[in-house]
C-alpha cells in the first residue's frame, strides 16, 4: 500500500504568500509535492486551494491585482524567476477544471490543439498518433474513435471531462493538476477519472483539490490540509484520514467543522 | 473531542452506539459475575439463568452490528469516528465471545457434578481467577466509556498473570486425575472452565488493545507492548 511513498520531491513551494489586492488569501506556504505521486489539497471553501494551485502553473499571473510572493521550484528551477518562459512553463503542466470545460471544437481539435500550439508536432500522422493515444490513457478512445468529428461539448460530461484530461495529457506534461474534477460528475463517472488519476500517475506528478474526504483517501498518496489560507498539516493520506495530527484537521476531515 | 459534528443525527447516531456497547459490556459484566457466584456456591439455577441471559447478550449484538454497518454506509466516518466505528465491530465481537463463553462455564456448573471433583482448591482458585478477569474486564470497560486507554498496560500486564495462574490450575487438575481417576468425569469440566475463563481474560486484552487503538491510531503490537513493559519495570 506505501509503495509509492517516499518518491522525491519535485516541486518545491517555499514561503509562498499569496495577495488579492491587498487581501493576503496564502500565509507562508511550504509544501513538496512528490514526483510520481498523487497529493490531495483539501480544506473548506474559501482557504485558498484553487489560488495555491493557480501557483503552480502561473495562473494567478492573469489575474491583476493577484501577487504572489516567495518561491515555487519544479525540477529545481523557480518558475517565479523574470528569465521563465511561462507560456513553456505551461506547456509542462497540464490543469483540468471544476466544470469540463472542452474547446467549441471537435473532439479531435480539443487533443490537437496543445501539441499544435506549442508547435511540437508538425506531421499529421504524429498528430493523429498523438490524438489517438492521449485519448487511450484517457480512457475515452473506445466511446469517441467514431466521433472524432463531432463537436466536444456533445459528450456526456464525464466523457467531456476525460476530453479534458486527454487535452491535458497530449502536451506531455510532468504535472497535472486537477481543481475538483468530479464535482460535476455521477458517481461511475467519478470512478473512472479516478481510476484514470491512478494509472496517471506512473507517468505524471498529479495533484488535485477535491471537497470529498473519501476521495482523497481513495487516489491520494499525500494529503494536505488548508485552513484560512495556512497549510495546517500534510502528511500520508493514511494518516490524515486515521489520525491526524491536528485538531483542525480532525475536525474537518470528521465533519466538525463549525 | 468533543466538538459536534455539523450533522447533529451523525452525533446521535455514534452516542447510540456507544451507549449500547457500554449496555452490552454491562451484560457481560453481570455474566462473568453470575460466573463467579455460580462457581462459588455452586449454584445451578443462577448458573441456567445466565445461560438463558446470553440470548440477551446475541440480541443486543445484532443490533449493535445493525447500527455499525449503517454508520459506515450513510457517514464513511474518517479520522476518530473511523477508528471508534470499526473498533466497536471489534469490541461487540469481543463482548460476546466472553457472554459465549460465561455460557459455556455455566453449562458445566448446571450439570451438576463438580462438587464430585472433591477439589474444593482448585474451585478456589478458578474463583481467584474469575476475579481477575472480571478485574480487567472492568477496567478496560471503564476506560472504553471515558474514551481513555489508560489501563490498556496494566491489563495487558496482568492477563500475563491469569495465564500462569491458568497454567497451574491445568497442573493442579491433571495431577487430580493422577491421584482420583475415579473423579475424572467431574475433573474434565473443571478443566474447560479454566479454559474459559483464560479465554474470557485474553478478550478483555483484545478489548484494552482496541481502545489504545481508538486514542492513539496505533496498533498495540507484542513489540510495543514489550518496550512499554521494559520502561516501566525501574
Ligand atoms: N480572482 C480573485 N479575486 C479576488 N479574490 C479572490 C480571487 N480568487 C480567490 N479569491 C479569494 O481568495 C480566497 C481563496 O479562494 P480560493 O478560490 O483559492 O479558495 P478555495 O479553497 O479554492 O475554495 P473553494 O473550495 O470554494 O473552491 C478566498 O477568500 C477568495 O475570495
Ligand atoms: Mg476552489
Amino acid at each position: 500500500m506505501n509503495d509509492q511513498l517516499n518518491n522525491k520531491s519535485l516541486i518545491q513551494c517555499s514561503n509562498v504568500n499569496v495577495f488579492y489586492a491587498d487581501q493576503q488569501a496564502l500565509f507562508d506556504i511550504n509544501l513538496d509535492i512528490r514526483e510520481n505521486e498523487v497529493t490531495s489539497l483539501i480544506g473548506p471553501s474559501g482557504c485558498g486551494k484553487s489560488t495555491f494551485l493557480r501557483c503552480i502553473n502561473r495562473m494567478n499571473d492573469v489575474i491583476d491585482i493577484c501577487k504572489v510572493e516567495g518561491s515555487i521550484s519544479i525540477d529545481n528551477q523557480n518558475i517565479y524567476d523574470p528569465e521563465v518562459d511561462v507560456v513553456e512553463l505551461r506547456s509542462r503542466i497540464g490543469m483540468v477544471f471544476q466544470k469540463p470545460n472542452p474547446f467549441p471544437k471537435s473532439v479531435y481539435d480539443n487533443v490537437a490543439y496543445g501539441p499544435k500550439l506549442h508547435g511540437r508536432i508538425l506531421h499529421q500522422e504524429d498528430l493523429d498518433r498523438k490524438v489517438q493515444e492521449s485519448l487511450e490513457r484517457a480512457g475515452l478512445w473506445s466511446e469517441v474513435k467514431d466521433r472524432l468529428h463531432e463537436p466536444g461539448t456533445s459528450l456526456s460530461g464525464g466523457q467531456q471531462q476525460r476530453l479534458c484530461i486527454a487535452r491535458a495529457i497530449a502536451i506531455d506534461p510532468s504535472v497535472i493538476l486537477m481543481d475538483e474534477p468530479c464535482s460535476a460528475l455521477d458517481p461511475i463517472a467519478t470512478a473512472k477519472i479516478e481510476e484514470l488519476i491512478d494509472e496517471l500517475k506512473s507517468k505524471y506528478t498529479i495533484t488535485i483539490v477535491t471537497h470529498s474526504m473519501q476521495q482523497a483517501a481513495r487516489v491520494s498518496q499525500r494529503t494536505a490540509f488548508f485552513h484560512l489560507g495556512k497549510l495546517i498539516e500534510v502528511g500520508d493520506t493514511e494518516k490524515i484520514f486515521r489520525s491526524p495530527e491536528h485538531e483542525q484537521t480532525e475536525a474537518y476531515v470528521t465533519g466538525r467543522y463549525g | 473531542m468533543t466538538e459536534e459534528h455539523i450533522v447533529t443525527s451523525f452525533d446521535d447516531e455514534l452516542r447510540e452506539l456507544t451507549d449500547g456497547l457500554i449496555h452490552l459490556g454491562g451484560l457481560a459484566q453481570i455474566a462473568l459475575a453470575n460466573v463467579e457466584k455460580s462457581l462459588k456456591m455452586n449454584d445451578h439455577d443462577l448458573a441456567k439463568k445466565t445461560i438463558e441471559a446470553d440470548k440477551q447478550i446475541n440480541a443486543l449484538q445484532f443490533e449493535l452490528e445493525e447500527m455499525t454497518f449503517n454508520i459506515l454506509a450513510k457517514r464513511q466516518p474518517m479520522a476518530n469516528d473511523l477508528r471508534s466505528v470499526f473498533s466497536s465491530v471489534k469490541i461487540i465481537l469481543f463482548l460476546e465471545r466472553i457472554g459465549d463463553m460465561c455460557k459455556g462455564v455455566c453449562k458445566r456448573i448446571a450439570k451438576g457434578d463438580l462438587l464430585n471433583a472433591k477439589s474444593p482448591k482448585t474451585i478456589d482458585a478458578l474463583v481467584g481467577l474469575t476475579k481477575d478477569v472480571q478485574n480487567n474486564l472492568d477496567l478496560v470497560l471503564d476506560d472504553y466509556a471515558q474514551g481513555k486507554a489508560d489501563n490498556a498496560l496494566n491489563v495487558w500486564r496482568s492477563d500475563i498473570k491469569i495465564d500462569s495462574s491458568y497454567a497451574s490450575i491445568l497442573t493442579a487438575i491433571l495431577e487430580d486425575i493422577r491421584n482420583k481417576p475415579e473423579a475424572i468425569e467431574a475433573l474434565v469440566p473443571l478443566f474447560f472452565i479454566a479454559r474459559y475463563l483464560e479465554r474470557i481474560g485474553d478478550q478483555a486484552t483484545n478489548i484494552a488493545e482496541v481502545n489504545h487503538f481508538i486514542v492513539t491510531g496505533e496498533v498495540l503490537t507484542d513489540d510495543r507492548k514489550l518496550e512499554a513493559e521494559e520502561k516501566t519495570v525501574f
